[in-house]
């Protein structure tokens, strides 16, 4: 077991290495402050909306958040002509907020809510949350904690198929 | 909810345990601790396969390692825990051949874990046997149990074979490869899935079981003159 540790702490140094670090603070300095929207305000945005949409609610302090962002990311890429992919950023503050934005170049639009009145207005629990909606901002369906692939796959295939 | 997956690892544990209790004979010493070992292993070097894969630093938020539902990269981690077998039974491969079955198994147990995850449904189907979701009225194919009850099958078979060095150890990567081959296509997926590293275990699988006498010969020793 001892070995098993050591060669894990090894590898984990090696492949850290290897890689890029998050190079953000420019990109985020450049970056608006995310408009910030009331619970009334986003329910009517949603029901303006004609096609099936994401909501995934995060924060920049949410460590199961930066796991998820590069799927959210992919999914925005491979599904953001079919459904409106859109974040809300709770609990945080602007630049934070702008830094992970930048660090993960999650493209599509995000609101602020420091008050977490737009999770707690659909009833899901902790953060992240992702919300699933049909057209005009019905809930289809709501998962709490972190998304994992399939999931994700399978709920948006439950949106463009309208179930 | 975090920790349904939890609950799917004991049980893939529970599989283990299980099929070493059936599987017994030429078991290399705590043979339960080394395919958690591997498995961790494989799980660990996974994740940090998946994270490099997606431009993250892994050593920029260490915890999110831990963080395994945001994804694990299946051929990095299998390549890991096929490394952590192996290589302390080196020159023993009728030891990592006992293991196999059960090892197979335990992924029989993890797929079956959809259950307490309520993740277990693939592509759309009409077949008798396919099941909908709580919040949805389309149903689909089981595909998880699906998967787990080929590869419950599969460790049979592996356990009925003989024991020419490596054959069993061959044949179970190759059939668990298989499984995933072939289930691949009926999971919902955003990128389609690493079909192509799974065609790949099954040949190395195969190779490795037709090979395995003599990838494991060992140098011939001089012959005293």
């Amino acid at each position: 077991m001892k070995r098993l540790l050591i060669l894990m702490a090894v590898l984990t140094i090696v492949v850290a290495a290897c890689s890029n670090g998050g190079d953000t603070d420019a990109n985020a300095g450049q970056r608006e402050d995310l408009p910030a929207m009331t619970a009334d305000e986003f329910e009517a945005h949603l029901a303006s909306i004609d096609r099936p949409a994401v909501v995934n609610v995060w924060a920049s302090w949410c460590l199961p958040c930066r796991s998820e962002a590069p799927l959210l990311n992919e999914a925005f890429a491979e599904y953001g002509d079919q459904i409106e992919f859109i974040g809300v950023d709770v609990q945080d503050n602007q630049a934070d907020a702008k830094e992970f934005l930048a660090e993960f170049g999650l493209d599509f639009d995000h609101f602020f809510d420091r008050n977490r009145q737009i999770p707690n207005r659909y009833g899901g629990i902790g953060t992240p949350i992702t919300f699933f909606f049909g057209p005009n901002g019905e809930l289809v369906n709501t998962h709490n904690g972190v998304v994992d692939e399939r999931t994700l796959a399978l709920n948006i295939d439950e949106l463009l198929a309208g179930g | 909810m975090e920790f349904t997956l939890l609950w799917a690892a004991l049980t893939a544990i529970a599989s283990m345990w299980v099929g070493l209790r059936i599987w017994d004979d030429r078991l290399p010493d705590r043979p339960l601790d080394r395919l958690i070992g591997a498995s961790v292993l494989g799980l660990f070097v996974g994740r940090i396969a998946a994270m490099l894969s997606q431009g993250i630093n892994p050593l920029a938020n260490p915890a999110d390692i831990i963080i395994v539902r945001g994804g694990v990269a299946a051929p990095a981690a299998t390549l890991a825990a096929l490394a952590a077998i192996f290589w302390p039974e080196r020159d023993n491969p009728s030891a990592v051949d006992a293991l196999a079955p059960a090892a197979v198994l335990g992924l029989a147990g993890w797929h079956a874990g959809c259950l307490w995850r309520g993740a277990c449904l693939g592509a759309a189907s009409d077949l008798p046997w396919a099941w909908s979701g709580p919040t949805s009225e389309i149903t689909r194919h089981p595909i998880e149990v699906y998967a787990a009850i080929a590869l419950i099958a599969g460790a049979w078979l592996v356990s009925r074979l003989g024991w020419r060095p490596l054959l069993r150890t061959g044949t179970a990567l190759g059939l668990a490869s298989l499984v995933r081959l072939v289930t691949e296509p009926l999971r919902p997926t955003l990128s389609g899935g690493p079909i192509g590293w799974y065609a790949a275990g099954v040949v190395v699988g195969l190779f490795i079981a037709v090979l395995g006498p003599r990838l494991t010969r060992k140098p011939r020793t001089p012959v005293p003159t």
